[in-house]
């Protein structure tokens, strides 16, 4: 049964299957013992699983810091709203909208296609420009590409409604396709760090001097990263937009930023576990803090946090994260092989006891 | 032949390198020697496309390289390893070697195999799956060398390989250095501060101090050459 | 021509304040390496000092009734005391971070700022009368120029002057140039580390302090978000200027402010809302020829 092929195999593959089986098992659960209001957060989180793992994919394999991946997930959540939602409000409210979205309701996976499809043309367009600027240029560049998708998506009225709501998409994404889309961009983002892209990307975040000397064409390595990390973002902008139901363009800003990155820095910005786990832990320290928000009674008073102790929460967290475990929870690593074999890889702190 | 020509270069008023020339070819090991501060870095930074020179020609096989860049440099088949060694020091040592490989095309799975080659080749194949980043410096070195051969150049640079290194470990070195030429096809230009490995491995030997050419020769003329030896010394020649 | 003079100097007047936001990162850059994602927060703090906290739309002022005397360095103090703090609790023990570390670490920062804010103030923005009065044209022969617009001009030229001043002519100013140069080797000679650095988030906090009430007496409305764009243009500005260039982060600032203005004067109608977006996309545009900026400095070339 244990064949030594089929073990090369699972070990190879496991720091995505044990996630992966990690991440199914928490869902079924969370399914199974809650009520409705589960649902909703789990679906939420597993949605941004999705947009955090695609974010990784760039960051923690260029090393590249970028802000605007919610720009991304905006594009992408409207593009496939633009595609879905009935034709008739379309024809309506969103007059500037081309005939062929304008006039028609598309399947759902065809939408999400599509929103990954406009973010990823969008992304090779802005990340050619940008994609040269040194490191921080590039990522204060980012930063106003979010602001740049905001302030047009929120002007250009005739095509989103601008500042208020495009309404009627279908709501066809619950927990279990959520996590569909999760456990595949789990896999992408598997596969795209193995390959000899992620490879060499890997290099040129290392050293940038020596990868250019080894023959590593950063500029194309950095794109084609930056481009399938937006493709899924825009997966998971498109997912959202078929959870909620209704889109604005507000909510594709700061306070989401912020989210996704404090999942990244908390569970491990270069590794797809800290990328997982992030997302699994501020989602419970976000839980926990809403709860607080809330309020407990005791006595026969309320005794609770003022409103926007969750986002000042979550800030000085990140704060502290940064200052004395700045790899993340994970130190960035992947899953470890849980069994000791002959030809076990040591870990770095083994190798760096002085040996011979 | 990779050649100098009459190279100046200068940094806000300061001279770093003022009219050296020199020339090797691919079938020999050609020695860089001068005290701190001579200028040997920046010499070789114009040699491999790091440094444009304020002044003067770097010629690779007679062709001008005005306007390159350091990938052209590399395209053109110049290799180097670096001082500060610039390992990838979250990957392992054969990933190092083989990321060389990937990126002139190969699969990894070709890149791999000839990047084990080269590392046994270098001797440190059984530290393969190490992290770099957890090497000894002297391990750094090898494997600095090895990317740098992944490339098939036709010429190398190797940015003080012997650093560290114990008498028998600079043996060895010797030994692969020396091999470079005949193996690979591909001139050596050796920046080394250790004597021993310089007399006993290059063919010829150029000595820089202050910027300026003092002497160039084979490594007995150099040893018996006042002005090198007043130059090492501080004395007078 | 007189519509263009008008606009010229409503550029000088947007670029100065762009400049003066752009120069206040640009310093933290230059000597740390530090991108300060909270600088637009410490603008918006210094705005809402002025106030009484409340949730209520109408602001009641409270420092802001003071004369102006004294407002201007009760809030200066106030702002360079929050910038103080943050380099103390957060930025301090950062100091061999890696540069993306210290990014999110001064976007949390700034976001802490922010909520802070709307926790104490609430999310709607509120109108404030600043020196109102200072809205009123002068007319220069045939041009009506607001006093505000000039006063904003020439109070961002004092402080480029006294910053000018400071860095070349007294010894602490030679020191933070020293530590921007090369910090180790200034540390080496006997450069206080963490004085210098401490001296350049006073700046940056004074500078910013500035922005806030030069911003507020032109817009009249506090926002917890009024930072943000200003923050954003700043950083625009450095970048196209030159990281680390003190003279190209203000250079950067006129000319981000230039393209504005005259995008917002000379864009058809239906496109001005996209203003800002078009001011984006001409920098990306410069940065395709230039990636390394108008004046390129010794702060982001890498040693072989």
């Amino acid at each position: 049964m244990n064949s030594p092929l089929v073990m090369r195999q699972i070990r190879e593959w496991w720091p995505v299957l044990s996630l992966a089986a990690i991440v199914t098992l928490v869902t079924a659960i969370a399914i199974w013992m809650g009520g409705d209001e589960i649902k909703v957060t789990l679906t939420e989180m597993l949605i941004r699983m999705t947009v955090v793992i695609a974010t990784y994919l760039f960051i923690g394999n260029s090393g590249i810091l970028s802000f605007g991946h919610i720009g991304f997930m905006c594009i992408g959540a409207y593009a496939a709203g633009w595609a879905t939602c009935n034709p008739a409000w379309k024809q309506l409210m969103l007059t500037g909208l081309p005939a062929f979205l304008q006039e028609n309701e598309y399947p759902f996976l065809l939408a999400v296609g599509g929103g990954g499809l406009l973010a990823a043309i969008v992304a090779l367009i802005f990340g050619a420009a940008v994609i040269r600027l040194s490191g921080i240029a590039a990522s204060i560049a980012t930063f106003a590409f979010l602001a740049i998708v905001n302030s047009v998506y929120s002007n250009w009225d005739s095509v989103t409604a601008g500042t208020s709501s495009i309404i009627g998409i279908p709501q066809v994404v619950g927990p279990w396709e959520a996590l569909a889309f999760a456990l595949v961009s789990m896999v992408v983002a598997y596969v795209f760090q193995q390959s000899r892209y992620g490879l060499m990307l890997k290099a040129s975040r290392d050293d940038e001097v020596a990868a250019k000397a080894s023959a590593i064409d950063i500029v194309k390595v950095r794109l084609i990263a930056f481009v399938a990390s937006a493709f899924l973002v825009g997966v998971g902008g498109a997912l959202y937009g078929h959870f909620l139901g209704v889109l604005t363009v507000d909510i594709f800003y700061m306070g989401l930023t912020f989210v996704t990155l404090s999942m990244l820095v908390v569970g491990g910005i270069g590794s797809l576990f800290g990328a997982v786990s992030g997302v699994l832990i501020v989602t419970l320290i976000v839980q926990v803090l809403r709860a607080f928000e809330a309020g407990f009674k005791i006595g026969g008073a309320t005794v609770a946090l003022p409103q926007g102790s969750q986002e000042i929460g979550l800030g000085v967290i990140m704060a502290l994260i940064l200052l004395f475990r700045p790899s993340g929870l994970t130190k960035s690593r992947e899953v470890p092989w849980p069994f000791t074999t002959r030809d076990a890889r040591p870990t770095a702190a083994e190798q760096a006891q002085p040996a011979e | 032949m990779l050649t100098a020509e009459d190279v100046v270069v200068q940094f806000d008023g300061l001279t770093a390198i003022g009219n050296v020339s020199l020339s090797m070819g691919r079938h020999e090991v050609f020695g860089l020697i001068g005290p701190n501060g001579a200028g040997k870095t920046t010499l070789v930074n114009c040699l491999t496309g790091f440094q444009v020179p304020s002044s003067g020609r770097i010629l690779l096989g007679g062709e001008e390289t005005a306007g390159w860049k350091s990938e052209r440099f590399r395209k053109a088949g110049i290799g180097r390893t670096f001082q500060a060694g610039r390992l990838f020091r979250e990957m392992t040592v054969v990933e190092n070697v083989e990321v060389t490989g990937v990126g002139l095309g190969l699969t990894r799975r070709q890149a791999r195999a000839q990047a084990m080659d080269l590392l046994e080749w270098v001797g440190i194949a059984g530290k393969a799956e190490t992290v770099a980043g957890t090497l000894p410096y002297t391990d750094e070195r090898r494997v600095g060398m090895a990317r740098a051969l992944m490339l098939g150049p036709a010429f190398v640079l190797l940015d003080e390989p012997a650093a560290g290194m114990s008498d028998a470990e600079c043996d060895d070195l010797m030994h692969l250095v020396a091999a470079i030429p005949r193996i690979f096809t591909c001139g050596v230009l050796l920046i080394e501060h250790n004597m021993r490995v310089v007399m006993g491995v290059c063919d010829r030997i150029h000595v820089l101090d202050g910027g300026r050419t003092i002497a160039e020769g084979t490594p007995q003329e150099i040893q018996r050459n006042e002005t090198v030896i007043a130059a090492y010394l501080g004395g007078e020649a | 021509m007189i519509g263009f003079l008008q606009n010229l100097i409503d550029a000088l007047s947007l670029g100065s304040l762009y400049a003066l936001a752009a120069l206040g990162i640009g310093l933290l850059f230059g000597i740390l390496r530090l991108t300060n994602f909270a600088h637009g927060d410490f603008i918006s703090f210094g705005a809402y000092a002025l106030i009484v906290p409340s949730l209520e739309v109408t602001a009641t002022k409270f420092i802001g009734n003071w004369p102006w005397y004294l407002t201007l360095p009760a809030i200066a103090a106030l702002v360079v005391l929050l910038a103080l703090l943050s380099d103390f609790l957060v930025f301090r023990k950062l100091r061999q971070a890696s540069a993306p570390t210290l990014m999110i670490a001064s976007f949390a920062v700034g976001y802490v700022i922010q909520n802070v804010i709307l926790m104490v103030y609430g999310a709607r923005p509120k109108a404030i009368d600043v020196w109102s009065s200072l809205q009123q044209q002068v007319v220069i022969g045939e041009l009506r120029v607001p006093q505000l617009q000039l006063v904003t001009i020439g109070i961002t030229i004092v402080l480029m002057l006294g910053l000018s001043l400071f860095l070349n002519r007294t010894s602490y100013g030679v020191q933070m140039r020293a530590a921007a140069e090369d910090f180790r080797m200034a540390r080496y000679l006997g450069v206080k580390a963490n004085f210098v650095i401490g001296l350049a988030f006073a700046i940056s906090g004074l500078l910013a302090a500035m922005v806030s009430l030069l911003f507020v007496s032109q817009t009249g409305t506090l926002s917890y978000v009024m930072g943000v764009p200003l923050m954003l243009f700043a950083f625009i500005a450095t970048v196209i200027g030159g990281m680390g260039s003190l003279i190209g982060a203000v250079i950067g600032g006129f000319a981000v402010g230039f393209v504005s203005v005259m995008c917002q004067a000379y864009l058809p109608e239906e496109l001005r809302s996209f203003r800002d977006a078009f001011v984006f996309a001409i920098v990306i545009a410069v940065l395709i020829f230039r990636p390394s900026g108008l004046i390129p400095t010794k702060a982001l070339v890498q040693r072989v």
